[in-house]
């Protein structure tokens, strides 16, 4: 087996994994177990689920390796998107997110700013540059989307504004995110 | 819609997002993969939303990769021993003896599949939900609809009602109104009708409460006797007789000695036939 470069392409990564070696292991959860663990700290709130749903999402990751298709985007988005979708399913067979889709949209906004301001105190890798990024109106729609799995319907209906205006928040986020983040 | 209006529409974006109903999803996908355009949007907005993941970057507990690490190994196990013996076989036999690689996701491909079929008879359940709820609340309103359709009906007929009364009442209390009453001249038979007449302006009203129904075919007709002769003053609506609705005769009466009401053909008759002449009475 070939030593273990410093940094791999995408489609180095992939054939890496697909060794299913320690070293590749090694080099998957050095490289990207930080931001799996951050997606899924936005999702889910208390740290023993959040283990749970990273050690689920890398054995998932693990074996589907064969069924990634490079052709649908990057394996990054491929892997965020496991990490995402395990989250919220624990917090569907939680209840929660039913829970949280009978609350009041207040209440729901809070539950995510809640969250926000948590990580903010705990973290210190560049969240606040997350927040920050986002202004509050956007950052509530992308989370409620994005990290707890709403669909349009439930975004306009837990925050009672017009399903139009979700979605033209939603491209004033994702314009602002390009602006900040793409080159 | 252009490709223009439909980057800017959000719509790629909800995509992107997972906000999407796998209706909607479907949908995306296939524009997608139409126009290239559209593509390189939705590869630019996932490059946003990865760069935004990874600035939020969290380093897990330290004792999490050993752990992790371990649950790899017994899973892989576990796969190899579930679904080795099963596939070797038949695999050998088709290639000759050459072992085949192993296929670990065949679980996680079932699994998507029970997830899709989930997802897929979930949505038409709650079409199905939706739909009832729809047509219940459009029996609803069209039972509401009707009601209220019911009450301005009534409302309108009380509103007429109250002003007939109301024409009635001031027509009775006016005190130039001569009340004459006919009585019955059957013998045997106790009839009675009202005559209001304004003599001066020559107006006239009647009411023929007390007298029956006209038979089939046939009609009352007013007379107003004047110089000793019967003068038509009109017919009587049939189905006016044995209500208390009070009817305008619809020619002057300027004059009479006496009324008299029979019973004549539809349409009524220059002379009153003397044997149907029901009531009478002096002014």
């Amino acid at each position: 087996m070939p030593p273990i470069a410093a940094t791999y392409s995408e489609e180095e990564l992939v054939l890496l994994l697909k060794q299913q070696s320690r070293d590749a292991f090694n080099y998957l959860y050095k490289n990207y177990s930080g931001v799996l663990y951050g997606v899924i700290n936005k999702v889910v709130f208390d740290e023993e689920t959040a283990n749970d749903v990273l050690q689920e999402a890398f054995v998932k990751i693990w074996n589907n390796i064969d069924q990634y298709d490079n052709r649908k985007g990057r394996i990054y988005t491929w892997m965020i998107n496991i990490a995402r979708n395990t989250a919220i399913d624990k917090l569907r067979s939680k209840g929660e997110i039913m829970r949280a889709k009978i609350q009041t949209g207040e209440d729901v906004v809070n539950d995510v700013i809640k969250g926000q301001n948590t990580e903010q105190s705990t973290d210190t890798i560049g969240l606040r540059k997350m927040v920050a990024a986002l202004r509050p109106e956007y950052e509530v729609i992308v989370s409620l989307a994005y990290f707890k799995g709403f669909t349009l319907d439930e975004i306009s209906k837990t925050l009672n504004i017009p399903l139009g205006t979700v979605k033209t928040r939603m491209r004033s986020a994702m314009q602002q995110l390009r602006n900040e983040f793409n080159n | 819609m252009t490709t223009k209006e439909y980057i800017e529409s959000g719509n790629l974006e909800a995509f992107v997002l997972g906000a999407l109903t796998p209706q909607e999803e479907a949908i995306v996908l296939a524009d997608i993969a139409a126009d290239p355009e559209l593509a390189k949007e939705v590869a630019a907005i996932e490059e946003a939303l990865l760069n935004y993941a990874i600035a939020g970057s969290m380093p897990p507990p330290d004792d999490l990769k050993e752990k992790i690490w371990d649950n790899i190994n017994t899973t892989q196990k576990e796969n190899k021993a579930g679904i080795t013996p099963t596939i070797t076989p038949d695999a050998n036999e088709a290639v000759g003896g050459r072992s085949i690689p192993f296929t670990p996701p065949v679980r996680n491909t079932q699994w998507r599949y029970a997830a899709i079929w989930v997802a897929l008879v979930g949505s038409v359940a709650m079409n199905g939900m939706f739909w009832v709820q729809n047509s219940n609340q459009k029996q609803q309103f069209e039972r509401q609809a009707s009601v209220l359709n019911k009450m301005t009906e009534d409302q309108k007929a009380l509103v007429q009602a109250v002003k007939t009364y109301k024409k009635n009442a001031d027509m009775m209390a006016d005190t130039a109104m001569q009340t004459i009453v006919m009585h019955t001249v059957v013998k045997g038979h106790p009839m009675a009708a009202t005559l209001y007449w304004k003599k001066d302006k020559g107006e006239a009203y009647v009411m023929i409460e007390g007298l029956p129904k006209p038979p089939k075919g046939m009609q009352y007709q007013l007379w107003a006797i004047q110089a000793g002769k019967p003068v038509d003053m009109g017919m009587m609506p049939v189905d006016m007789a044995g209500t208390a609705s009070i009817q305008k005769v619809d020619r002057p009466v300027m004059a009479g000695e006496a009324f008299a009401i029979s019973l004549e053909k539809a349409g009524g008759n220059p002379t009153p036939t003397t044997e149907n002449i029901y009531v009478l009475g002096k002014s």
